[in-house]
């Protein structure tokens, strides 16, 4: 118990991972299998920034003067997140956007419907 | 500067992929594509000439140090892996400069061209990496301009299969990225070499954190190369796309994942540290199931494509076969595999289209008597076929007489039925259709001898891939002992 609360950041980041990960495997709305995504990959952000988070340091960046080395946080897993951010949302617009296409061809954004449909026409 | 060739590889591909958006005239595009991939294909022959000398050419890039800069690592699988990939890459091409606006309307066909260059930068990007994240990324991009490839067809069963695999892959790197930020918050890198060394001394300290990794590795790698009961995305989207994006996807997009997982597993780890764990008996179940299963729903299904589609997930129950044996000949088998099943599989795949576009359907009992019209496309499908089912020389033949043995070695014989059956089942699913297409009276009744011929030249590249199959089923002795992770 102890471990769990002293290590609330990681903690928060795995409930936060199991929700997205719930959400993204049992609901049948495309919609929400893409927040459910975007719950997950959050949830991965937070877990890697607060590995390199340092608590009472600063951004590492220099104002003034350079305060040392051991007053700033770890800014690798800040960059790369900032790529992993980019990447997370490149897949949302495609998904949203490969969702508005599946609406006018099916008239349904249900995919235990749309997966039902398979062998009507062209199987 | 020979060094230098797996970065420049990477950027010539992606810069002449934006060069050809600019581009609207359909043949100047094909033309820079093709021109492209050849020259990167004779770059990689360089490379693995100089890779056989050197053993192993390290490049670091953004920085001197590998703590800092992401670092290229590139041994002799890693190039042979790269070569082959470049030259299936270019048969594809060759192929689709001829049928592919048959399937893709006039509009779109210069994407594929842009997408095929973006998917292979990425697909050699993950093969030469030595860093965990850049391999991220690098699995992402592939992932997306294959979900391009596959929508390329504006059909419902299209949008259908990239939303399915779109949203499987999803899972599939999200699980990776996690693994990823678990073994940095143990080791503090996010170099593969650096890792190792870190992780090697460490390992008892935290066994239930590796063996996570190792679960989230194996499992959000595995969706993505469709091992065999995260396989489900796999028969819609390899059998709705157009015919040269599901060789390519089919020979060498799933490929690669199960590549990345072979450095996570046995050059980040190391054979012992996971041989202590039950992951590599899992892998080898999932490898066991996939050979079975796969076999049997490609039994089952009634469209050409969609059953070689599940032929791949059979095969790729062989290549994880391999890694689960957790042996160095299990390895290099397992590598093996990966080459001669990406040539096989798109040759298959290639002489499908050809089917499907002369006969006009879909059936496979429509190709009754096609060995009349059209014999020699036919041969070449049995030559493929004979690949998949073991006859001697074929490199599927090798492939299976080396897991055999490697079985012995480690003392599991009982596997060696699983290989078998195997086998057997392979040849129930090809052979009818070599048989019914050359043989049978009623069934080559009222079929004009070559009246659906297709010129050689168009023939030309898929001669070229089952002929380089020949060849790496015939260097398979020098070939198996080059590979390891």
């Amino acid at each position: 118990m102890d471990i769990i609360l002293t290590n609330y950041f990681e903690t928060g980041a795995v409930i936060l991972f199991g929700v997205g990960f719930a959400t993204l495997m049992l609901h049948r709305n495309l919609i929400k299998k893409i927040i459910g995504m975007n719950i997950m990959d959050t949830a991965i952000f937070l877990f890697f920034i607060a590995k390199g988070y340092i608590k009472g340091k600063d951004a590492p960046i220099i104002i003034n003067s350079f305060k040392g080395v051991d007053s700033y946080i770890n800014p690798i897993p800040s960059a790369l997140m900032l790529t992993g951010i980019v990447v997370a949302v490149t897949t949302t617009a495609f998904a949203l956007a490969l969702t508005i296409k599946l609406y006018n061809h099916y008239q349904t954004v249900d995919l235990e419907v749309i997966l039902r449909m398979r062998g009507e026409n062209n199987d | 500067m020979i060094n230098y060739i797996p970065i420049i590889n990477i950027l010539i591909l992606i810069l002449f992929s934006f060069v050809m958006m600019l581009i609207k005239k359909n043949n100047i595009v094909k033309f820079i594509s093709l021109a492209s991939n050849v020259f990167i294909f004779l770059l990689s022959i360089l490379l693995v000439k100089k890779v056989l000398i050197e053993e192993v050419i390290t490049l670091s890039i953004g920085n001197p140090s590998n703590l800092l800069g992401i670092e290229f690592y590139v041994g002799k699988s890693e190039a042979l892996v790269g070569l082959v990939f470049t030259f299936v890459m270019v048969m594809i091409l060759w192929y689709s400069k001829f049928n592919l606006e048959k399937e893709v309307e006039e509009n779109r066909l210069s994407f594929f061209y842009i997408l095929i260059n973006i998917l292979l930068a990425s697909l050699l990007g993950v093969i030469y990496t030595n860093d965990l994240f850049n391999s991220y990324v690098f699995i992402e991009v592939s992932t997306l301009s294959a979900c391009g490839i596959i929508i390329l067809k504006d059909k419902k069963e299209n949008i259908k299969a990239t939303v399915k695999y779109l949203i499987m892959s999803t899972i599939g790197s999200g699980l990776v990225l996690m693994a990823i930020a678990y073994i940095y918050s143990i080791t503090g890198h996010l170099n593969i070499s650096n890792i190792h060394e870190i992780i090697i001394n460490n390992y008892q300290f935290h066994r239930n954190a590796v063996l996570i990794i190792l679960g989230l590795f194996t499992v959000g790698l595995g969706i993505k190369s469709a091992v065999f009961p995260l396989h489900s995305w796999l028969p819609d989207a390899h059998s709705s796309a157009p015919t040269p994006a599901s060789a390519a996807l089919s020979a060498l997009v799933i490929k690669v994942y199960v590549f990345m997982l072979m450095k996570v597993l046995f050059r980040m780890f190391s054979y012992e540290i996971v041989n202590s764990f039950i992951i590599m008996d899992i892998i080898l179940l999932l490898g066991s199931m996939g050979m079975i299963f796969g076999s049997i729903m490609a039994i089952m299904q009634k469209e050409l494509k969609r059953m070689v589609a599940y032929s791949s997930v059979a095969q790729m129950g062989y290549i994880v076969f391999g890694i689960g044996l957790g042996t160095i000949s299990g390895t290099a088998i397992a590598i093996y595999h990966i080459i001669g099943h990406a040539v096989t599989k798109s040759s298959l795949f290639l002489i499908s289209g050809l089917f499907i576009k002369k006969t006009g359907s879909k059936k496979i009992e429509d190709l009754k008597g096609i060995g009349r019209e059209m014999p020699f496309t036919l041969g070449l499908f049995t030559l493929g076929a004979f690949s998949m089912v073991g006859i001697p020389i074929l490199p599927g033949f090798i492939s299976k007489w080396y897991l055999s043995l490697t079985c012995i070695e480690v003392g599991r014989v009982p596997l060696i039925l699983i290989i078998l059956a195997s086998s057997l089942l392979n040849l129930l699913y090809y052979f009818p259709i070599v048989i019914n297409g050359y043989f049978g009276n009623e069934n080559l009744e009222g079929k004009i001898y070559k009246s659906k011929k297709i010129p050689f030249v168009r023939l030309l590249p898929i001669f070229l891939l089952v002929l380089s199959m020949i060849v790496i089923g015939g260097m398979s002795y020098n070939l198996i002992g080059l590979f390891s992770i």
